[in-house]
């Protein structure tokens, strides 16, 4: 554990700087891509930190990403400016989960996946018949984020936006993960009565962890918002959830690496699938077919036969390559 | 008052159905305490089938019962995947469940293409004093309670549902006298594929299905399962029918976009009702 903290305190944030000096030198299409990640990145730390840390099951995660990104909607179509909505949203998603954690915290294992399961699928619903939101026909003319002077139109600055945004969460999550609040998430997944009984204040802690989880996404979701300009509920189905926990699965659940491992792994894979489907001479159905298809697979052989995902199979190589520069 | 009545009767068609999903979630929940995920697939799965086997020139019944068999396939397959290998934790297994209900939709648009499907069930309705009664839910409702009643005679008078039961309440004590835990787990799956097939089978008919018709019917199967306290297979009986029953007026009388949300909130107050009354100790050993 302590060797997996060490090579994340140098490697990631140098690896985040790397990929924000990197990202004037792509094209367009892999500028795009390169966003998704990056936002795809964000949320499922969080997702990794609340399965794998503390221990509690979320099938639940794309409604606060939902939540984020109508929060920015919203404000910046009723004439708020930009920056409020992108620092609304993650606040927004936090003081969602906070109220509905309250209840729903108190289930678990399987109990709390459908909870969550059913809180994202109630959440479709309300989006879908308030008007402010645009209802099921969705939210459209959202503005481009605006700070100060600088207008965020391009691609790329998007791909700075959102690697800034991954580079806070993952030394934010880092630090948590390394604190004393971190030490008591990993004894609560283990036994709530022994860390009770140890000093830890169980219930606070679940609900701090849902909620800084449920933060990341709705800064992700704020993000995609002004990216994209248009929101609706089709846009955040629930394998839009379950898609953030196949991302954690396979990178390795509770750690940060892991999670942004697991989220370019299964993008890459997508992405070239959805390419090979779209040639010609191909069915219209195929791209759908192959996602969904490796989906299920990586998903099932992860948690079949790599339980620790994939940081559990380079950790080992990786520290051994360590140990030997160091030497 | 016949609007009254019509609704009722929509919700007790539609709660039957409901009931069938629930009662495999039980099973499949006792046995091996995993909640399948993918117990709507099995349903979506037959249902398919059967439109298939019905348009090769199957007569109704045989296309039906083959359906239903391939859906207990299916159940055995995705118990061999969620349970089959040795040390997979009740997490893994629930996680390995969605598994295989993504691949399904995968399996299934690749197959039957992403459009709605149905195929015609009994036509016709009788008339009650100026009530419609479409013939397809009583037959819905006359095969429900058939299968519940093989179900209750094959758990009381039965080897295997004793073998069942015994599993549920002691998988060490029922290792001890010799019956194999595993595989009755991957008859659990069985037994629950067959009975989401059912239901498939017998809402087909009432609304065309398409392959993500799952995940509204693993929900709302699952809340008639929690009513029931996820005890008792015949019990989904009354959890299906009390939420078929709300969802029919709540779309009759309110909005039709309501109907799922509140099964939800329904099932969630019960949920959290329950988590919150039972002891810390047990919660935890589960």
């Amino acid at each position: 554990m302590r060797g997996i903290m060490r090579t994340e305190r140098y490697a990631l944030p140098a690896l985040l700087l790397a990929m924000l000096c990197l990202a004037g030198l792509f094209d367009e299409t892999v500028l795009s891509l390169y966003v998704l990640f990056a936002l795809a990145a964000i949320v499922t730390v969080g997702v990794s930190l609340l399965m794998g840390q503390a221990g509690q099951v979320s099938l639940g995660q794309g409604a606060f990403y939902a939540c984020g990104a109508y929060t920015a909607g919203v404000l910046t179509t009723q004439g708020a400016p930009g920056l409020v909505g992108f620092i609304a949203a993650p606040f927004a998603a936090a003081a969602l989960a906070f109220v509905i954690g309250v209840p729903l915290l108190l289930l678990r294992g399987h109990h709390l996946a459908f909870a969550t399961l059913a809180a994202h699928l109630i959440f479709l619903s309300v989006v879908g018949e308030m008007t402010i939101t645009g209802g099921d026909v969705g939210l459209q003319g959202i503005p481009r984020l605006r700070v100060g002077g600088f207008q965020f139109d391009s691609v790329l600055s998007y791909a700075y936006l959102s690697s800034f945004a991954l580079l806070v969460v993952v030394i934010l999550a880092r630090n948590i993960l390394a604190s004393r609040p971190g030490r008591g998430l990993r004894a609560l997944s283990s036994s709530e009565i022994a860390a009770a009984s140890s000093g830890v204040p169980v219930g606070l802690y679940k609900l701090a962890v849902f909620a800084l989880s449920a933060a990341f996404a709705g800064l992700a979701g704020g993000i995609y918002a002004f990216y994209m300009g248009y929101l609706a509920p089709g846009s955040f189905p629930v394998l839009l959830s379950i898609e953030y926990v196949v991302m954690a699965a396979i990178g390795g659940l509770g750690t940060i690496a892991g999670g942004l491992i697991g989220s370019a792994v299964v993008l890459l894979l997508v992405h070239a699938l959805s390419r090979l489907a779209t040639m010609s001479g191909m069915p219209s159905t195929a791209p759908v077919i192959l996602s969904y298809a490796v989906y299920a697979v990586l998903l099932m052989a992860a948690v079949l036969f790599l339980p620790g995902g994939i940081m559990s199979a380079i950790t080992p190589a990786w520290e051994r390559i360590f140990r030997r520069t160091r030497q | 008052m016949s609007a009254f009545l019509s609704y009722v009767l929509h919700g007790i068609a539609m709660g039957s159905s409901f009931a069938l999903v629930a009662s495999g979630l039980i099973i499949i929940y006792r046995v091996t305490r995993v909640v399948n995920l993918a117990q709507g697939t099995f349903a979506v799965f037959a249902a398919f089938t059967t439109s298939t086997l019905l348009g090769a020139g199957l007569p109704h019944g045989a296309a039906e019962l083959l359906a239903v068999l391939v859906a207990g396939i299916l159940g055995l397959l995705a118990g061999l995947v969620a349970v089959g290998k040795r040390g997979t934790s009740p997490q893994a297994s629930l996680i390995a469940t969605l598994g295989v209900a993504i691949f399904c939709y995968a399996l299934e648009i690749l197959i039957w293409g992403d459009q709605p499907r149905s195929f015609p069930g009994l036509a016709g309705s009788f008339e009650l004093s100026g009530l419609e009664l479409p013939k397809q839910y009583v037959v819905v409702v006359a095969a429900t309670i058939l299968v519940f009643a093989l179900l209750e005679g094959f758990f009381e008078w039965t080897y295997a549902g004793k073998a069942l039961t015994a599993c549920a309440s002691n998988p060490y004590a029922a290792t001890l006298v010799g019956i194999g835990v595993v595989r009755m787990s991957l008859f659990g799956f069985m037994l629950g594929g067959a009975l989401g097939g059912v239901a498939g089978v017998l809402l087909a008919p009432l609304s065309p299905m398409s392959y993500d018709s799952d995940l509204s019917l693993f929900v709302n199967g699952f809340a008639s399962a929690i009513l029931a306290g996820l005890k008792r297979p015949v019990f989904a009986l009354v959890g299906g029918l009390i939420i078929g029953m709300a969802e029919a007026l709540v779309a009759g009388y309110a909005k039709a976009s309501y109907q799922s949300a509140l099964a939800l909130l329904l099932t969630l107050a019960i949920l959290v009702v329950q988590g919150a009354r039972r002891p810390v100790l047990q919660a935890t050993e589960e």
